[in-house]
């Protein structure tokens, strides 16, 4: 079991794509037992014995758990004009039986926990028999108690003979679940060590290569209260969400995935629909009907979903930056495309854009450059409100660093910042204060030096699901 | 990610890469017909495929903003014979005929605020509705008329349209300033910025603070304005309000559309690409004809220019 270690962006997903073949590599080789393979396309890894469990499951929610399970290979009958569904569900369930018995192989897909689907793409692999699986982030969506029976799960398919590829960058896990680990960064290969021999601190230092995460933090935060958001409520996951947030303060929200962290931004960005509740800023109610409502009273999103809903590819820097203030741009109903750049090309020179040419294409530059053209779009339409979701996701380290001063920098001239992110080290290093959320609610908000990596998990995991509460069947069926 | 492979991104050309392209296979198509016929490219006859090409041009502009906004507008056929209806029967009743004009404009334009508020607002998909819409504008035409074309039009209405201004044609010169203004909207005002916007990433733009629905709907209308300039300019040549006018004209719109660079997922569509590609349409035609091609050969030189530009749009866009 090899773990396979980096930050963001080190180039972790990118190697198992390349073994998997869904992207092809331009030099080098692979070899498996001793031959050289090569990997055209994914059938060619799939034949090889690779595959890949991704970090985002690749199911169709509503087929079922053995139409999934023989997607692309259906067993059939009548000469291969139908599709057995019988005999798919037999031996779905075989292999199954194996993993975890509650599931049925005839259940939407969608109706399963996201572990509970996580075991059905492992099962889809041992159909091919696979030698070498390999997992990109599995514990992303899962809970502690659901990591247990993973790994649990994972040393079982060694014990058959299995080779497992382990991307992660939770260390706790890689060290739990591996012997070996490979460290990446910024796509290079940076060293092999054995997991026994060394300590988290040793792999974590080589991983990020220098210490970004140590440097002190420094509040900006001025008494003066400029957002009160009371009992926000979307009837859906949010519950009365109250907060107050402070001139030039940083405000973390940490939670598990699913806790309703980014759902209780796009309320106060006035992007989904509020059920009951408000948003006070600087003594006005806050009009939720629309974002375009929110940024002009002051708020702006940044997305965590850059692609999906933060830029619009084709059009220019300019463009993207100018979307929510485009009339102070306009002149006599025409577009003054010289003042637009005049402003913008400084303002992306001073965050340190790479190139500074804001007449190209947005989606020309790297994650970190598009990042910045958002954060850019908000300090042009000077709202005094930017929320921040995940803002280092899919960015490397460099502009990582670069983002975090650009946020102190934002609070210190007296802008007001809400980061949600599920990396506790940024949390902890942006933050004045930290609010957890726990299913929907706040369940605790931590000041000073409350702010830990422990406390802030004490409160994150749902009680329910305790790891000492439940006794996780999996392993059982398992031992 | 294939963008990177294209040179020098920060030099600005006069005309974009893509346009050049329409450009070039029109040239080509009109070079051949010329090498064929020794009338194809006279004076005369350029004028003539401008002529012809005029009605499917102006369908055409309404529609790439339709496209480039993300959505299809497949109604503007009916659109233009019921807002002709409504305007030539004002115009036989005595209404004063630039009254009767914006009349029928501005029946276009609701038609189009009608398609634009079961997208934009009631959230239906564009090409469920402007389907519905098709068949419900053209049964309203058929309705009121009784299926027959009302005869009777104004002279002075036929004599402005069929005039010529230094030789060209009114209908052309009609257009060439819609497509001017156009040209202004798209590529200078907001309203241009939120349309691509809309169109590249709805969901972005909408988080970005862009008046979404206010800009779908706006697409929609102008698409129903145009629709009814075109069909008045149609009016004026044949001296009748046909309320089966129209028919099919939403896939001539499209192709032009298509073959002047606008993509139907939303987000790029060019101007002057779509008039290109409505003069390359109207060139065909005209050529064919010349050569006394029969007609069903016509239809498959058409779908065959069609299919082949996409080809050729696909291969240097690059598969991303």
């Amino acid at each position: 079991m090899h773990g396979l270690l980096g930050e963001n962006g080190a180039g972790k997903s990118t190697l198992l794509n390349i073994l998997s073949a869904v992207l092809s590599a331009s030099e080098g080789q692979i070899i498996i037992d001793g031959e050289p393979v090569s990997l055209a396309q994914p059938a060619d890894a799939r034949a090889a014995g690779i595959a890949m469990i991704h970090q985002e499951l690749q199911h169709i929610p509503a087929l079922s758990v053995a139409q999934n399970m023989f997607l692309g290979r259906p067993l059939t009958q009548a000469g291969g004009l139908l599709v057995d569904r019988g005999s798919q569900e037999q031996r779905a369930r075989q292999v199954l039986a194996d993993l975890d018995p509650s599931i049925d192989p005839r259940a939407p897909i969608h109706t399963l926990k996201v572990a509970q689907q996580q075991i059905v793409e492992i099962a889809r692999a041992l159909f091919d028999d696979a030698r070498i699986i390999t997992m990109d982030e599995p514990t992303s969506s899962l809970t502690p108690s659901e990591f247990e029976s993973l790994a649990a799960l994972i040393a079982r398919l060694a014990a058959r003979g299995v080779s497992i590829i382990y991307v992660s960058h939770k260390m706790d896990e890689v060290f739990r679940v591996c012997q070996r680990a490979t460290i990446l960064r910024d796509g290079r290969y940076i060293d092999t060590v054995d997991l026994s021999e060394v300590s988290e601190d040793q792999v974590i230092s080589r991983m990020v290569g220098r210490d970004i995460m140590q440097e002190g933090h420094v509040s900006h935060a001025r008494p003066e209260v400029v957002m009160r958001v009371e009992g926000l409520d979307d009837g859906r996951l949010i519950r009365e969400a109250s907060f107050e947030l402070h001139r030039g303060e940083v405000l973390g929200i940490a939670g598990l995935v699913g806790s309703g962290r980014t759902e209780l931004l796009r309320l106060i960005a006035g992007i989904d629909r509020v059920r009951q509740g408000r948003v006070v800023l600087n003594g006005n109610p806050v009009d939720l009907r629309s974002p375009r409502h929110a940024i002009r009273s002051g708020i702006g999103l940044v997305p965590e979903e850059r692609k999906k809903d933060g830029i619009v590819r084709d059009r220019s820097v300019a463009s993207n930056i100018a979307l929510p203030c485009m009339g102070r741009f306009t002149r006599h109903g025409l577009v003054r495309r010289k003042a637009l750049r005049a402003e913008a090309t400084p303002l992306m020179k001073k965050m340190g854009m790479r190139p500074p040419d804001v007449t190209r294409a947005i989606g020309t530059f790297s994650g970190g450059n598009q990042q910045k053209a958002i954060i850019g779009r908000w300090l042009a339409a000077d709202v005094d409100i930017l929320l921040f979701d995940e803002p280092t996701r899919g960015i490397d380290i460099g502009a990582k660093a670069e983002i975090y001063a650009l946020i102190e920098a934002l609070a210190k001239s007296g802008k007001s910042i809400v980061v949600v992110s599920s990396e506790l080290p940024e949390i902890i290093r942006l933050s004045d204060r930290v609010m957890v959320m726990r299913e929907g609610r706040i369940a605790a908000t931590l000041a000073g030096a409350e702010i830990a990596e422990d406390a802030i998990a004490a409160n994150a995991i749902p009680k329910s699901r305790r790891p000492d509460k439940i006794p996780a069947q999996p392993i059982e069926a398992l031992s | 990610m294939n963008k990177t492979l294209t040179a020098s991104p920060s030099r600005r050309l006069p005309i974009n890469l893509r346009d050049a392209g329409t450009l070039f296979g029109l040239v080509l198509i009109f070079a051949v017909f010329a090498a064929l016929n020794p009338v194809f490219l006279t004076g005369p006859n350029l004028i003539n495929i401008l002529q012809q090409s005029a009605i499917n041009a102006c369908i055409a502009l309404g529609m790439t903003f339709v496209i480039i906004s993300g959505g299809i507008d497949l109604s503007v056929g009916p659109t233009a014979a019921v807002s002709v209806i409504v305007g030539a029967t004002l115009m036989i009743a005595g209404v004063p005929i630039p009254l009767a004009v914006v009349a029928a404009i501005a029946t276009g334009m609701a038609c189009g605020l009608f398609n634009g508020t079961l997208v934009a607002i009631a959230g239906l998909q564009p090409f469920i509705v402007t389907l519905g819409a098709l068949s419900l504008y053209r049964a309203l035409a058929l309705i009121f008329t009784g299926g027959n074309p009302i005869f009777g039009i104004p002279t002075e209405f036929r004599q402005a349209i069929n005039s010529l201004v230094l030789g060209v044609p009114v209908p052309v010169i009609i257009v060439a300033v819609i497509a001017a203004v156009l040209w202004v909207v798209l590529n200078r005002s907001p309203l241009g910025e939120y349309i691509l916007a809309v169109g590249g990433n709805q969901e972005a733009a909408r988080i970005a603070g862009v008046p979404v629905a206010r800009t779908r709907i706006t697409v929609y209308v102008l698409s129903g304005g145009l629709a009814a300039v075109a069909g008045l300019i149609l009016t004026g040549r044949l001296g009748a309000a046909d309320p089966t006018m129209g028919n099919l004209w939403e896939l001539d719109a499209i192709a032009a559309a298509a073959i002047g660079g606008a993509s139907l997922m939303g987000g790029k569509g060019s101007v002057i690409g779509t008039l290109m590609g409505a003069v390359i349409l109207g060139g065909l035609r005209n050529g064919l004809t010349l050569m006394n091609v029969q007609a069903f050969y016509q239809l498959l030189a058409t779908g065959i220019i069609i299919l082949v530009a996409m080809l050729i749009d696909r291969a240097t866009r690059g598969k991303a």
